[in-house]
């Protein structure tokens, strides 16, 4: 019988305009999207390989555009690991992003829920609004949840937070595989360096131990 | 001297705003069609506004016809509108805030401080008492201050950009809903207006590139999804979608996914349920490429393609039917952004001008409403999987239409890429119509003097939100711009501002406004720079008119061809004194005007007659048009008073939720000084259940229903045990179709269990009020009694109801 391949559903959030979808698509097609075309909703399938296992990764490419938080509840349900995505041209972008978390910690009764911080655009390095301090900050007051600076456009750091955000699932399902009753109740483990911002050099795998 | 032929082609526009200060605010959507008017003519218009629009508040005379009291119904309940959408915004803000800390709740995680501050936020679902300022000084600065900010919409433009996302929502209850709260009236409106356009054109200004224009949530997003969520964007969501979302909900099963992997799985399941194994040559999982080349697959999503491109276009065809039915303000924000657009962006194609308006008009309004039709109040339910996701992918299709696909993102989506060749024209089209309607800002110069003129402006504002307001200027004063001097004399006087209040400490003021910098207008014709003999015929219109509207319709002064002297001569020799007043002020107008030559009693004052006669057709055919609106509106202010209601039990719920935590917690430490109070029980029948809508579904023959009771009683605060009856047979006896036995039913942590014995029904089931609410929270409506189902939002709102210990929290 065929291994039965691991399935991770991912859900994209952020706030309109930050570059969720160009992300996505970098990510899944290799493709860089010109157009203005707000997303309401889309999804996507990608087989990866992560550290020599196949994972099925269902991506869920959502809308940043407030009037439709409504159906946030939803995705967060479905939802096992989370690309919190905002414009370092932006402040208000990643301010936005602390009610994210709120939410999906309180839909997931969990104290912590993979995670990967984004700070999208960094080829946009004259219009920088957001010092890369700042989301270290809010990494750091989150329990060092990881933090990537990304440029969809030039498709640096691309793989790397979703290869990030993969290891962090597949960390918690080994955890809760030992009989604890969820990746909620087991603190991500000690001696993780806060995670460094250089560009597009930066995505090293950080834990790549996997049961 | 106005030229006869001038005059009648102006009357008739003018004529269509004679209707006063309430003209309805969409029916100005024709004013694009008039083509320009001359800047003198709106003023004539203006003139007529002003003189109808005093004469409503002209105690001297009570016009009591039929048109009267049809436009009295409309005003009430415009105002009734206007009052219960703040009521809902602030509900919605105290659920909003409570939804997110009631899970914590359930998860007992709440500190007692906390549990304070959530408290709190029940208090105000009172009514406000009324109360006043410390003194009279106060009123009087405070009513400056906010005549100055409602009458210079820049002021708060200028804050809603300063101020942080989480000042902003209670800055925009305070615009919205207070400082320009008259929805309907068409001056706070065009005051609105005017700020959106400013607040709007800085965005513009400070977005680099068009592709991340109106992306980003803003002051000016929250605006707008505050602005739709308004009376007139409700009636108009409600024409265009209402009927055809409910339709497609109705077909709970109708699936039309078309997404091909997901074809694929649920096909892989349906193989796998019938036949218990997988076919060799279907694996469980494929690439999407895999999937879209399966023949099987794609003789599924063949036809659902048709169907999702008639649905689209049926949805399609009605928006765009409806064009006049768009309201006005919505329609004048497009035309901003195109304007704005064409402004920054010379070189922009339409088809770049068009995707944003889009990105406004479909993107913010009407797709948010599609996709989550509950939220918008359009659905009294979360729609099932199947029709969630037609929504959803109807709104995409829509979205699409409007701006430029990049199938790039989802292949399959390029499908339905028919839907939008065929139809790019069309929409873009529709969103240029949509921009054609007229500005407001000669009429706006106008309203402002015939507010000064009217002299009894009031503003009905909370303590806390003209505190608030005063503490967010104070805040940002020295980076509001230019232009601030008077405001600045007032922020000087007023000194600091006062704290919040505790909401019990909040008061209703009715805060009258005026300047001190502008006095009323006296003189309206050198105000206006129009000429005297306008003003006299306007006047004089005016007058015969409200006489005409007075007199007894037997009376022999109103016959046809009207004879304006022995109207006017009729009206002065009556004993009531307005009548007497009206009548001898018409003559003394009617010789003023022909001694200015404008008319001569030669032809009997005909041009004059003639526009008195028109303007009557148009009040007759006016009265038609206002019955019409108040029934549309009726349907706007039933629906916002259910969500109303529905607000409440929420909060309602929270409020029995919270109280018993509380009352758990208190038990903790005196255990056995608490009461135990035990309350009902009350008994329902069956009828009365499902007449309610608390059981949704029951398996109980029909026959056998009529012997089906429930009782429900509550031991203690939060739990409450239900129980069900059948009249007429002994407990030990098993009920005909009705076996009981040791049965237990899985509801979640619900458990029910039937104990024969005495006195004690069929089926009992223990009830805590936390697990109704998880249920609840996790959109979980169902609660199975074997026998019935109930609903659990309707059960709530019935435990709401007969056991709500309000007094003693």
């Amino acid at each position: 019988m065929q291994h039965r391949r691991r399935e991770y559903n991912i859900v994209i959030l952020g706030a309109g305009g930050v570059g969720k979808s160009c992300l996505t698509a970098q990510f899944v097609h290799n493709e860089w999207i010109e157009s203005y075309d707000p997303t309401i909703e889309d999804s996507y399938r990608k087989v990866i390989d992560v550290d020599g296992r196949s994972c099925i990764l269902e991506i869920l490419d959502t809308a940043g555009t407030e009037q439709f938080t409504a159906m946030r509840e939803i995705y967060m349900k479905t939802g096992q690991g989370f690309l919190l995505v905002y414009s370092i041209t932006s402040l208000n972008t990643l301010t936005e992003l602390s009610d994210l978390r709120d939410q999906i910690l309180r839909i997931k009764e969990a104290e912590s829920v993979p995670i990967v911080i984004v700070g999208n655009k960094s080829d946009l390095e004259e219009d920088r609004a957001v010092h890369s301090n700042r989301a270290i900050h809010l990494s750091e007051k989150w329990g060092r949840v990881p933090f990537y600076e990304t440029s969809a456009r030039k498709r640096q750091n691309v793989d790397e937070v979703f290869l990030d955000l993969c290891r962090q699932m597949m960390r918690a399902d080994a955890n809760s595989g030992w009989g604890s009753d969820g990746y909620g109740k087991e603190k991500p483990p000690g001696g993780k360096k806060p995670p460094k911002t250089s560009g597009g050099r930066q995505g090293r795998s950080r834990f790549c131990v996997i049961l | 001297m106005l030229a006869p032929s001038a005059r009648n082609s102006t009357s008739s526009t003018s004529s269509s705003f004679a209707t006063s200060s309430f003209t309805p605010v969409t029916r100005q959507n024709t004013i694009g069609s008039d083509g320009p008017r001359s800047v003198r003519a709106s003023k004539r218009y203006s003139v007529t506004a002003l003189y109808l629009s005093m004469s409503a508040h002209d105690k001297d005379i009570e016009i009591e016809d039929e048109l009267a009291k049809v436009q009295k119904t409309l005003r009430d309940l415009k105002a009734k509108i206007s009052s219960q959408s703040k009521k809902n915004f602030v509900l919605e803000k105290d659920v909003r805030y409570l939804d997110s800390r009631i899970a914590l709740l359930i998860q007992n995680r709440m500190a007692l401080e906390e549990q304070n501050e959530v408290a709190s936020h029940f208090d105000e679902s009172s009514e406000l008492q009324e109360g006043t300022f410390p003194n009279d000084q106060k009123t009087q600065q405070y009513g400056n201050l906010f005549f100055l900010l409602q009458s210079e919409p820049r002021h708060i433009a200028s804050l809603c950009r300063l101020v942080s996302m989480s000042e902003i929502d209670s800055l925009l209850q305070t615009v919205m809903f207070t400082i320009y709260g008259n929805q309907y009236e068409s001056r706070e409106e065009h005051l609105l207006l005017t700020m959106f356009q400013s607040v709007l054109s800085a965005q513009f200004d400070t977005t680099p590139e068009y592709s991340s224009l109106l992306r980003a949530n803003t002051p000016v997003s929250r605006m707008m999804t505050t602005y739709t969520r308004r009376g007139p964007g409700q009636s108009y969501l409600k024409v265009v979608l209402a009927k055809q979302i409910n339709n497609l909900i109705e077909l709970k099963e109708l699936n039309l996914e078309i997404n091909p992997l997901k074809v694929y799985e649920r096909m892989v399941k349906n193989v796998e349920e019938d036949t218990g194994t997988l076919p060799a040559n279907m694996p469980r999982s494929v690439s999407a490429e895999e999937a879209a080349a399966n023949p099987q697959v794609q003789a599924i999503i063949e036809p659902r393609l048709t169907m999702l491109m008639e649905l689209a276009n049926t949805f399609l065809a009605t928006i765009i039917d409806n064009i006049n039915e768009t309201p006005y303000g919505i329609r004048w924000i497009c035309k901003q952004i195109r304007s704005l657009t064409r402004r920054k962006y010379p070189d922009a194609k339409d088809q770049v001008v068009c995707t944003l308006i889009g990105g406004f008009f479909f993107l913010r309004f009407l797709n948010p409403a599609i996709v989550t039709p509950r939220s918008y109040m359009l659905i009294d339910n979360v729609p099932s999987e199947h029709p969630r996701r037609t929504l959803t992918l109807i709104a995409k299709m829509l979205q699409n239409l409007a701006n430029k696909p990049s199938y790039s993102k989802e292949p399959y989506m390029a499908k339905l890429s028919p839907f939008v060749s065929n139809n790019k024209v069309r929409i873009n089209k529709f969103l240029n119509d949509l921009c054609e309607v007229g500005d407001f800002y000669e009429s706006l110069e106008m309203d402002n003097y015939v507010a000064l003129s009217k002299k009894d402006l009031e503003l009905n504002i909370t303590l806390n939100e003209v505190y608030a307001t005063h503490s967010l200027l104070e805040k940002h004063y020295k980076e509001l711009g230019r232009d601030t001097e008077h405001l600045s004399i007032i922020l000087e006087e007023l000194g600091s501002a006062p704290p919040q209040l505790p909401r019990k400490e909040n008061r209703a003021i009715n805060l009258p406004l005026f300047s001190r910098w502008e006095s009323a207008i006296d003189d309206i014709s050198a105000a206006l720079d129009i000429t005297q003999e306008d003003v006299y015929f306007m006047e004089a219109k005016s007058i015969f008119v409200q006489l005409l509207r007075t007199l007894p319709p037997m009376s022999p002064a109103v016959r046809r061809p009207l004879n304006l002297r022995k109207i006017a001569d009729t009206a002065a020799t009556m004993k009531d004194m307005g009548m007497f007043r009206k009548g001898m002020r018409g003559l003394e107008l009617l010789n003023q005007l022909k001694d200015l030559g404008v008319i001569t009693d030669l032809d009997n004052y005909q041009i004059l007659q003639e526009e008195v006669e028109q303007e009557l057709v148009h009040l007759g055919s006016l009265k038609e048009k206002v019955m019409e609106e108040s029934k549309k509106l009726d349907e706007v202010y039933k629906t916002i008073r259910d969500h109303n209601a529905y607000l409440v039990s929420q909060l309602e719920t929270y409020k029995s939720y919270l109280h018993n935590v509380r009352s758990q917690s208190e038990g903790k430490q005196r255990s056995k000084q608490q009461k135990q109070h035990v309350l009902g029980p009350y008994k329902f029948t069956h009828q009365q259940l499902e007449k309610e809508g608390v059981i949704q579904k029951s398996n109980v023959p029909d026959n056998r229903r009529a012997n089906i009771f429930f009782t429900i009683t509550s031991p203690s605060p939060g739990t409450f045990v239900i129980s069900l009856h059948y009249k007429g047979l002994h407990p030990q006896d098993p009920g005909p179709d009705i076996t009981p036995g040791c049965l237990t039913i899985k509801v979640h942590k619900l458990t029910v269990v039937t104990l024969p014995g005495r006195n004690r029904g069929l089926l009992e089931l223990d009830l805590k009020l936390d697990d109704l609410l998880e249920m609840q929270q996790n959109n979980h409506d169902e609660l199975d009694l074997e026998y019935v189902q109930f609903n659990v939002p309707k059960v709530l709102a019935l435990l709401n109801k007969r056991f709500a210990r309000k007094k003693n929290w």
